[in-house]
């Protein structure tokens, strides 16, 4: 019995969209829309190599009926033979799959019904199947189950009425993915994609009605599909050769691929520019006939061929390019292939490459002196020797070379990108590079000013070997000629002892940290002396106050004043603590208490003092009053 | 034109000797005592040179703050000013004149450094 378990339904879990930002995909469209309307061109298909995996996965042994029919289903899809199977069947077991056909099934399982039933030859009702699709279209709306759909409708007689279904494939391509342009898909996956092409084009074949899918959109469908190379499983191994086989023998849209046999170059020893046309599969499409349209130069514009045709030989189309002598450099070439009116995405751009020989004449040497007097000797050197003797330049001369480089075939001026004069110390190896530019009429000129270029090579006299380099793209035979010994003689004076090589990454001379000097302080002796004389005016002082009988015989011993005197001392000594030892705060903090202390008791001993004074200055004044009485 | 002045200083003198009381002569003594250690102060700072800079302006700040409260305390006990401070008795102007010197002091230390 062909049971198929509903494994179309597994998802693979596939993300490639989470890859493209937002950002990256506006600027992809913006790019799209300033390169203008070019058409869109597969950018992905199954090469040879790519058919041939897909084979041998599809041909893995197999453990059970689901790869028993990925297997042989793909495989045949490729177009390999496959034994055939037999399976008798019972009438019980036709009746099962009558019945399964109705609205309560799902999609899954009326398909695995009209499946088997087909595949049988046992008769069903196609219009039926139509209904039961139809009502479980409407309440499985998942992509899965209308390309399941599809498939079905696929396998019913033509006479049914398949209008909804065929309205199905429209919906289900407007759900597709666009990204950037260039790939279209299910956000369901690969697996899902690749169904979807393969039940569209099974059915629009089967109703013989063009399936409503643009051109931009098969090729962009064709770039997803194709764009997998190595597969994660039996069931995606399946799509993809179940799609590539719908898209390489339905009625409506093959996709055509056109490539360069090899590099797309073409030169004198190989003047033809073979392509291959075929479809996604890698299958060379023998019945079409290949046209270039236009070819052009895309440094000159100017066209070279127009409405050319192509011959096939043994499979691979030719054109003898070279035949229209084109100068060397890139060519853009606008391939058409025609010849089938299901063919898409046959109009195909193309950059070729024209290559060539390079040949340098002309190649004069000479030494000239500054001041013009003497006069010029040139010497001629052919390609490849050597000049027999070596030029010798001072700090008064000029070392002067030109040629011309030619194209071997043609005999034209060629201007590579590459032309490179190269003197290279042979006892030092140094080595200075200089352009040779070339003039108006496209001779190559390079004069070497002995005085003004001794900084490149650091003035070390001596001898160098002068090499000419010559290189492009299209050239075939790129140059590497020592032409002549030069002989250089700077002034000596100007040349360092030793060559130093640079010595970039070596470690650098550590850096001592200079601390601050302390300050120049004066001998102690000058310190000490003028210490000494400062505090001699305290003597002066004493002295003084002696003299004038100032004395503390008044001194009364009361607790305040005894009191004050020590509180006094205390702030005194407190001072010079804090000269020493504390903070502002701390001060603060023992100047508060003994302040305070020494403020109430020195309030008290002067109250005392006043009173004193007071009743002195009373009797006194009493005494006087007595005294005038 | 020496001659007057010399008069005019041993005049001054005589005067001074004689009518000052004891007390503001005191006093006077140790004004000159703190002018001569000012004066000192600033004949090293100008010989030798300013370092250590802070150090000096904080000796030579004590001395000139010195100086202007031993005056302003001077002027507060003369018998003669009595009656430009009445509020104020001798008793009082000497605490003040030594809350001043406190809070004079603890700049001083503090700028010595």
């Amino acid at each position: 019995m062909l049971g198929v378990s509903g494994h179309f339904c597994r998802l693979t879990g596939w993300c490639v969209a989470g890859l493209l930002s937002a950002g990256l995909l506006g600027l992809f469209l913006l790019s799209l829309a300033l390169v203008g309307a070019q058409a869109l061109t597969p950018s992905h298909h199954l090469s040879l190599s790519d058919v041939a995996r897909l084979h041998s996965f599809l041909s893995q042994s197999f453990t059970d009926l689901e790869s028993a029919y990925y297997s042989i289903v793909g495989l045949t899809k490729l177009g390999a033979n496959v034994a055939d199977q037999r399976i008798p069947v019972s009438n019980e077991t036709r009746d099962i799959l009558l019945a399964a056909v109705s609205e309560d099934s799902t999609v899954a399982q009326i398909h695995r019904a009209v499946g088997a039933l087909s595949s049988l030859g046992l008769p069903l009702a196609s219009q039926e199947v139509v209904a039961a699709l139809t009502a479980r279209i409407n309440k499985e709306d998942n992509v899965m189950a209308i390309t399941l759909a599809l498939h079905t409708a696929a396998r019913l007689s033509a006479q049914a009425d398949f209008v909804g279904i065929l309205e199905e494939i429209e919906d289900l391509t407007a759900r597709l993915d666009d990204l950037g342009g260039v790939y279209l898909q299910f956000e369901e996956g690969l697996e899902a994609t690749a169904l979807f092409v393969t039940a569209a084009y099974a059915l629009s074949d089967h109703v013989d009605m063009e399936p409503p899918l643009k051109e931009d959109q098969v090729i962009q469908l064709v770039n997803s599909i194709f764009s997998k190379k190595s597969w994660d499983s039996l069931a995606e191994a399946f799509s993809v050769a179940s799609a590539a086989a719908a898209f390489s023998s339905n009625r409506f849209h093959v996709p055509v691929i056109v490539s360069a046999q090899g590099p797309a170059t073409v030169s004198h020893s190989q003047p033809t520019l073979q392509l291959l046309v075929t479809d996604v599969l890698s299958q060379p499409l023998a019945s079409a006939s290949v046209l270039v349209e236009s070819a052009y130069a895309v440094a000159s514009k100017s066209v070279i061929l127009s409405q050319a045709p192509f011959t096939l030989n043994d499979g691979v189309f030719e054109l003898n390019f070279m035949s229209s002598q084109p100068a060397s450099g890139y060519y853009q070439f606008t391939v058409a292939v025609t010849g089938d009116s299901r063919l898409i995405a046959n109009h195909v751009e193309l950059k070729v490459k024209v290559s060539t020989e390079v040949a340098i004449t002309n190649m004069d040497l000479s030494v000239v002196d500054k001041d013009q007097s003497i006069g010029t000797k040139t010497t001629r050197v052919d390609y490849p020797s050597k000049a027999k003797s070596s030029f010798t330049a001072d700090s008064h001369q000029n070392f002067a070379m030109s040629f011309q480089l030619v194209d071997v075939n043609t005999g034209v001026e060629l201007t590579p990108h590459q032309t490179f004069v190269r003197l290279h110390n042979q006892k030092t190896g140094q080595e200075v590079v200089f352009v040779a530019e070339p003039d108006s009429k496209n001779l190559y000129k390079f004069e070497l000013d002995t005085a003004e270029r001794k900084s490149e090579f650091d003035s070390i006299s001596g001898t160098y070997s002068l090499y000419l380099i010559v290189g492009d793209a299209t050239l075939e035979n790129p140059i590497l000629w020592n032409v002549a010994d030069v002989v250089l003689k700077f002034l000596d004076e100007e040349a360092p002892a030793t060559v130093q090589p640079k010595t970039l990454y070596v470690p650098k001379p550590e850096i001592q940290h200079l601390f601050r000097k302390p300050e120049k302080k004066p001998p102690t002796v000058v310190s000490n002396t003028f210490t000494a004389l400062v505090l001699s005016p305290f003597l002066l002082l004493l002295i003084l106050w002696f003299k004038l009988g100032a004395n503390i015989s008044n001194f009364s011993f009361s607790p305040s004043s005894i009191l004050f005197h020590i509180g006094h001392a205390a702030m005194l000594g407190l001072m010079y603590v804090y000269w020493t030892h504390l903070n502002m705060f701390q001060t603060l903090k023992y100047l508060a208490i003994i302040g305070s202390l020494t403020f109430l008791a020195g309030n008290r001993m002067l109250a005392q003092k006043a009173v004193k004074r007071i009743a002195a200055e009373q009797s006194s004044r009493l005494a006087k009053y007595r005294s005038l009485r | 034109m020496s001659n007057s002045v010399l008069s005019v200083i041993s005049r001054f003198l005589e005067e001074y000797t004689t009518t000052t009381p004891n007390k503001l002569k005191v006093v006077d003594a140790y004004l000159l005592y703190i002018m001569l250690t000012g004066a000192l102060q600033f004949l090293y700072c100008l010989l030798v040179g300013t370092f250590p800079f802070n150090s000096f302006l904080s000796g030579f700040i004590s001395c000139v703050g010195s100086f202007i409260l031993a005056v302003c305390l001077r002027i507060q006990i003369n018998p003669q000013n009595k009656g430009d401070f009445l509020s104020i008795s001798p008793e009082r102007a000497f605490a003040d004149f030594l809350f001043a010197h406190t809070v004079l002091h603890l700049v001083v230390m503090n700028f010595i450094g």
